[in-house]
C-alpha cells in the first residue's frame, strides 16, 4: 500500500451511497428507444448484441431441446424424422452463426476492447452500429426460414443434397448466414484497426491484456476466413437457384470442393468461437488467483499460433469423404499441431493457479469449468485428428460430444465467465453471489451428464444426425436428455438472477474484483466516453501486476474480494481506488 | 492530454502533413503506360502463344507485375505504412494457403497407395 | 491544443488527424484483404476445375469476346490513373479538379459496364449461357452431324440459325472427347466472376459519385482527403482483380485452333 497514486484522485467519481442517482454514464444518457437504435457508442452496441444473442441462444436451445427429447425413444419420441432434421439444423445454424461467433467478440469485444486499451470508442463507430443491423437482418432471414418450414440439410449444407434434393428453405437460410457474415467481418475489422491504431499512451503490445490479444487473433480469422465462406455460399445459392453445376457431380462439379471451401472458413471459425473464451479465462484466472499470468508472451503468441495454424487443418473434416491420402496425412499432422498452442495455454493457466490466493466467485467457477471441459474436449479432438481412429469415429456421437465439450463446455462457459466478470462494470450492479455460484455448479454437472454419455454411444458407433438408434443405446440417450434438462435449468438461472440484479442488485464499485485492467479504472457503469475526458489513461505497467497490487496506471488496487458477500460488496463501496484498510474506512 | 510528437512531414502551411507524399503526375502517367503496355503484352502474347504449357504462367506473371505496379504506386504501398503492407501481404499469403492446400489434395488424389 | 486538434474534419474519438487517417487507411486495407479472400475463394474453385478440365476450359474460353474485354481493360486501367489524380487534387485542395477527375473515373467505369452489358447481350443472343439455352443449341447442332465421321462433320453445312460456337463445339463433343458439362462449368465461372466483379464496379461508381457530391458540397477539404483515398483504394483493387480475370477468363482460349 506504499505506492501513492501518481494520478491523484481516482478517475471515476466516487459512487454515492444508495439510493442516490448514478453519475452520468452510458446507460442513463438517454432512455428513448432511438437513443439505443441509433447509438454509435460501442458500449450500447455491445448491449444490443448481448440482448439479441441471448434471444438466439434461447432459440437454439429450444431446438436442442426438441432434438434431445426426440432421442428419448429409439424410434423418435415427439417429432417426425423430417422435423427432426429441421430441428438439429436450426440448432446448429442458430448456435454457431448467431450465438457462438458473435458471442464474445461482438458483446465483450465491442464493450471492452476500447476500454481495455484506453480509448474513447472503436475506430469506426458507425460501422459498428451497421454491423449490428446487418447481423439482425441476417438473423431475421435465418429465423424466418426456420419458422416457415426450416432447413433440413444440417448446418454444413453439403451439396448435392442442399442444392438438388432438399425440399426446404435452403436459400433464405443460406442468405441469412451470408449476410450475418458481413457483420462478423465488420466487427473483426473494427477491433483490429482499433487495437493497432488507438492504444492509450504507454499501452505497448506487450502490455496488452490477454483478452485483447485473443480478440486480435479472433479478428484475424474473421477477416481472412469469412469472405471465403461468403463466396462459397454464393456459389451454393447460384447452383440451387439456377440448377447449374458447380458442385453437382452429375454436371461436372466436385462436391468435395464445396467441403474444402466451406471448411476453409468453418474450421477456423471454431477458433473464432473458442479464442475469445480463452481470452476471458486469462483475465479471470489471474484476477481471482491474485497472481500475474504465468508466461504472458507464451499465452499471447499461442493465440496467434492458434489463429494461423487453425487455417491449415480444415480437411480433417473430410478424411472419409475421399480426399487424397497424402493430403489426409498432411492434414492429420497439422491438426495435431494445433494441440501445441492450446496445450501451452492450459499449462500456463494451471501454472497461474499454482500457489495463488484463489477465491471462488462465479466468474472463477465458470473459468475453472472452462479449463476442465476444454481439456477433455481438446484431448478427444486428437482421436479425431488421427486417421485410423477417425475412420471409426467419424460422424458419430463421439464427434458431437467432442465439439460440444469445446464449444459449450469451453466457449459457453467462457462467455458466462465473462458475463459474470464484467456484469458489474456493464450494469453497475452486483448479482447474487450464492445463486451465481450455484448456477455455475449446476451447469457443469448438467453438462457432464449431457455429453459424457454421448462419448460412450459414439464410441460404440451411434451416428450423429440419426433420429433412430438401436435399443441398447437408449439408457445413454435418456441420461443425456436428463442432463440436458439440468443444463437448461442451469442456463435459465443466470437469466433470472442477472435480471433481478438490475432491479435490486447492490451498486457495484468501480473495481469490485480488484482487477488490474484499464476497464476497472473507470466508474461502473462507465461514462459516455469510457473515461473522464480530461484524464485519459496513461499506461505505466503490464496488465497483471497482482503481485505489486497496482493497476495498469500504476495505482494501488482496492482490497481483493475475499469471497464473503458482505465484504465483497460493501468493503470498498466508498472509493473504487486507493488503500482501503479498515482503519481508513472508519476514519 | 499532452500533445504527442509532431505530425511527420508537417510544415507551416501544411500542419497535418497531408502533402508530404504528394504524387508526381509524370510518374503516375509512366506507371499507367507500363500497366497498359503489360495488358497489351498479355493479350497479344497469349494470342500468339495459344493454349500451352507456359501460357498460364506467362499470363499470371504479367498480371502479378501489373497488380504490383498498381499496388505500389496507385495504392500508395510505397508510402510505407508497415501495417498496411503487412495487411496486403497477409491477404496474399492466406490466399496462397487456400491454393496450395486445395491443389495439394487434387494433385495427389489419383496417386494410389499400396 | 495545437493546430492539429482543432480541425472540423477530426472525429471526436481520435486524438489527431494522423491517427484518423491511419485508421481509415488501415481499415480500408483490411476490407480489401477480405475482398482478396472473397475473390480468392472463387479463383481457388476456378483453379481446381481448370486443373481438372484444362481442355474444356480452353475450348469454352475461346468463344468469348476478346475485343470487348480488351477495350474494357483499357477503360479500367485508365480509370485507375484518373482516380489517383483525384487524390492528388484532393490533397492540394483543388476542388474543381477533384470533381473533374472523379467524373472522368465514373464515366470510364460506366463505359466499362455498358460494354459489359453489350457483351452479356451478345452471349445471350448466341445462347452461350449455361442451362437449357446452351444444351438445346448444342443438341440441335449435334443432331445435324449425328452419325457423320469427323471429316464429314467438319465440312458439314450447318443450318444458318446455328451459332458459330455450337457448330465447333458439336464436332469437338462428338469426336474429340470434349465434355459439354465441363464447358458449361467454365461458363458458370465466367458469368459468376464477371457478375460479382460488375457488382463491385457498380458499387464503385456509386461511391465515386458520392465522393464527388461531397466534394461539391465542400465537405472534402484537404484534411479529409482520406475519404477520396478510401474509395480510390477500393477502386484500384477492383481494377487489379480485373487484371487477373482478363487472362483467366478471356485469354485462356486465346489463339485456340478449332
Amino acid at each position: 500500500m506504499s505506492i501513492a497514486a501518481p494520478q491523484g484522485a481516482p478517475a471515476a467519481a466516487p459512487v454515492p451511497p444508495e439510493p442516490g442517482p448514478l453519475p452520468v454514464n452510458y446507460l442513463n444518457n438517454g432512455h428513448s428507444i432511438w437513443s439505443w437504435l441509433f447509438t454509435v457508442d460501442h458500449k450500447r452496441i455491445g448491449i444490443l448484441y448481448l440482448v439479441s444473442i441471448s434471444i438466439f441462444f434461447v432459440a437454439g436451445g429450444i431446438a436442442a431441446g426438441i432434438v434431445r427429447l426426440n432421442l428419448l425413444q429409439s424410434d423418435g419420441a415427439i417429432v417426425s424424422e423430417d422435423a427432426y432434421n429441421r430441428a438439429f439444423t436450426a440448432h446448429g445454424v442458430m448456435m454457431l452463426f448467431f450465438f457462438l461467433i458473435p458471442a464474445v467478440p461482438a458483446v465483450f469485444g465491442n464493450f471492452f476492447i476500447p476500454m481495455m486499451i484506453g480509448t474513447k470508442d472503436l475506430a469506426f463507430p458507425k460501422l459498428n452500429l451497421a454491423s449490428w443491423y446487418v447481423f439482425m437482418l441476417g438473423a431475421a432471414l435465418a429465423i424466418w426460414s426456420v419458422l416457415v418450414g426450416g432447413i433440413d440439410t444440417g448446418w454444413t449444407l453439403y451439396p448435392p443434397y442442399s442444392t438438388r434434393a432438399s425440399q426446404s428453405n435452403v436459400i433464405p437460410g443460406v442468405l441469412g448466414v451470408f449476410i450475418s457474415g458481413f457483420s462478423s467481418i465488420m466487427t473483426g475489422l473494427n477491433i483490429m484497426v482499433t487495437i493497432h491504431k488507438m492504444r492509450a499512451p504507454g499501452m505497448t503490445w506487450s502490455r496488452l491484456p490477454l483478452f485483447v490479444w485473443s480478440l486480435y487473433a479472433t479478428s484475424l480469422i474473421q477477416l481472412l476466413a469469412t469472405p471465403v465462406v461468403a463466396i462459397t455460399l454464393v456459389l451454393l445459392m447460384v447452383e440451387r437457384a439456377w440448377g447449374v453445376g458447380i458442385f453437382d457431380p452429375s454436371l461436372g462439379g466436385d462436391p468435395l470442393l464445396f467441403q474444402h471451401m466451406f471448411w476453409f472458413y468453418s474450421h477456423p471459425a471454431v477458433y473464432i468461437m473458442i479464442l475469445p473464451g480463452m481470452g476471458v479465462i486469462s483475465e479471470v484466472l489471474t484476477c481471482f488467483s491474485r497472481k500475474n499470468i504465468f508466461g504472458y508472451h507464451a499465452v499471447a503468441w499461442s493465440s496467434m499460433g492458434i489463429a494461423v495454424v487453425g487455417f491449415l487443418l480444415w480437411a480433417h473434416h473430410m478424411f472419409v469423404a475421399g480426399i487424397s491420402f497424402y493430403a489426409a496425412l498432411l492434414f492429420s499432422l497439422l491438426s495435431m499441431l494445433v494441440a501445441v498452442p492450446s496445450a501451452i495455454k492450459v499449462f500456463n493457466w494451471t501454472a497461474t493457479l499454482y500457489r495463488g490466493s484463489i477465491s471462488f466467485q462465479a466468474p472463477m467457477l465458470f473459468s475453472i469449468g472452462f479449463v476442465v471441459l476444454f481439456i477433455i474436449g481438446g484431448l478427444t479432438g486428437l482421436y479425431l485428428a488421427t486417421l485410423g481412429t477417425d475412420i471409426h469415429l467419424h460422424d458419430t456421437y463421439f464427434v458431437v460430444a467432442h465439439f460440444h465439450f469445446v464449444m459449450v463446455g469451453g466457449m459457453v462457459m467462457g462467455y458466462f465467465a465473462g458475463l459474470h466478470y464484467w456484469w458489474p462494470k456493464m450494469t453497475g450492479r452486483m448479482y447474487s453471489d450464492f445463486w451465481s455460484r450455484f448456477a455455475a455448479c449446476v451447469i457443469v454437472v448438467g453438462f457432464f451428464f449431457t455429453f459424457i454419455p454421448q462419448f460412450v454411444i459414439g464410441y460404440h458407433g451411434m451416428p450423429r444426425r440419426y433420429p433412430n438408434y438401436p435399443q441398447e443405446f437408449q439408457f445413454f440417450n435418456v441420461m443425456s436428455t436428463a442432463g440436458a434438462g439440468v443444463l437448461g435449468v442451469g442456463y435459465l438461472m443466470p437469466a433470472v438472477y442477472l435480471t433481478l440484479s438490475l432491479i435490486n442488485g447492490k451498486r457495484a464499485t468501480a473495481n469490485p474484483w480488484s482487477a488490474t485492467g484499464l476497464e476497472w479504472v473507470s466508474q461502473s457503469p462507465p461514462p459516455i466516453f469510457n473515461f473522464d475526458e480530461s484524464k485519459m489513461p496513461v499506461v505505466v505497467c503490464g496488465p497483471y501486476e497482482y503481485s505489486l497490487g497496482v493497476d495498469q496506471m500504476g495505482r494501488t488496487l482496492p482490497d481483493a474480494p475475499t469471497g464473503a458477500p458482505a465484504e465483497l460488496h460493501e468493503g470498498t463501496a466508498a472509493d473504487g481506488h486507493g488503500p482501503t484498510s479498515p482503519a481508513k474506512q472508519e476514519s | 492530454m499532452a500533445d504527442p510528437t509532431p505530425t511527420p512531414g508537417a510544415t507551416n502551411d501544411d500542419p497535418h502533413g497531408i502533402r508530404k507524399d504528394l504524387d508526381k503526375p509524370g510518374q503516375l502517367v509512366v506507371v499507367f503506360l507500363a500497366v497498359l503496355g503489360l495488358a497489351l503484352v498479355n493479350i497479344f502474347g497469349s494470342t500468339a502463344m495459344g493454349p500451352g504449357k507456359f501460357t498460364l504462367p506467362f499470363q499470371l506473371a504479367v498480371g502479378s507485375a501489373q497488380a504490383t505496379l498498381v499496388g505500389y504506386h496507385f495504392m500508395h504501398l510505397k508510402n510505407g505504412d508497415k501495417v498496411v503492407l503487412l495487411t496486403a501481404l497477409s491477404s496474399i499469403f492466406w490466399m496462397g494457403i487456400l491454393f496450395v492446400l486445395f491443389l495439394g489434395d487434387y494433385m495427389t488424389r489419383h496417386m494410389i497407395v499400396d | 491544443m495545437s493546430a492539429k486538434h482543432n480541425t472540423p474534419a477530426l472525429k471526436h474519438h481520435f486524438e489527431d488527424l494522423g491517427q484518423q487517417h491511419a485508421c481509415e487507411r488501415l481499415g480500408i486495407w483490411m476490407f480489401l484483404a477480405t475482398e482478396i479472400l472473397f475473390f480468392g475463394g472463387i479463383f481457388g474453385a476456378y483453379t481446381v476445375y481448370r486443373y481438372l478440365y484444362p481442355h474444356e476450359f480452353e475450348v469454352a474460353s475461346s468463344h468469348l469476346n476478346r475485343t470487348i474485354a480488351t477495350i474494357n481493360t483499357i477503360f479500367l486501367i485508365t480509370s485507375s490513373l484518373t482516380m489517383t489524380l483525384a487524390i492528388r487534387a484532393a490533397k492540394l485542395g483543388n476542388k474543381g479538379e477533384l470533381i473533374r477527375w472523379l467524373f472522368v473515373t465514373a464515366a470510364l467505369a460506366t463505359a466499362f459496364m455498358v460494354m459489359k452489358g453489350f457483351e452479356y447481350a451478345e452471349d445471350f443472343h448466341e445462347h452461350y449461357v449455361p442451362g437449357r439455352m446452351f444444351q438445346d443449341e448444342l443438341k440441335s447442332a449435334r443432331d445435324e452431324i449425328a452419325g457423320k465421321s469427323e471429316e464429314d462433320a467438319k465440312k458439314h453445312q450447318f443450318k444458318p440459325e446455328r451459332q458459330k460456337w455450337a457448330k465447333e463445339l458439336a464436332v469437338q463433343v462428338n469426336h474429340k472427347h470434349v465434355d459439354p458439362g465441363k464447358v458449361q462449368l467454365f461458363l458458370c465461372f465466367y458469368y459468376i466472376m464477371t457478375a460479382i466483379h460488375g457488382i463491385h464496379i457498380i458499387v464503385g461508381i456509386g461511391c465515386i459519385l458520392w465522393v464527388a457530391w461531397e466534394a461539391w458540397r465542400g465537405t472534402i477539404p484537404p484534411e479529409n482527403y482520406s475519404t477520396v483515398e478510401v474509395v480510390s483504394l477500393y477502386w484500384h483493387l477492383v481494377d487489379a482483380i480485373w487484371l487477373f480475370l482478363m487472362p483467366l477468363l478471356y485469354l485462356t482460349g486465346a489463339g485456340y485452333k478449332h
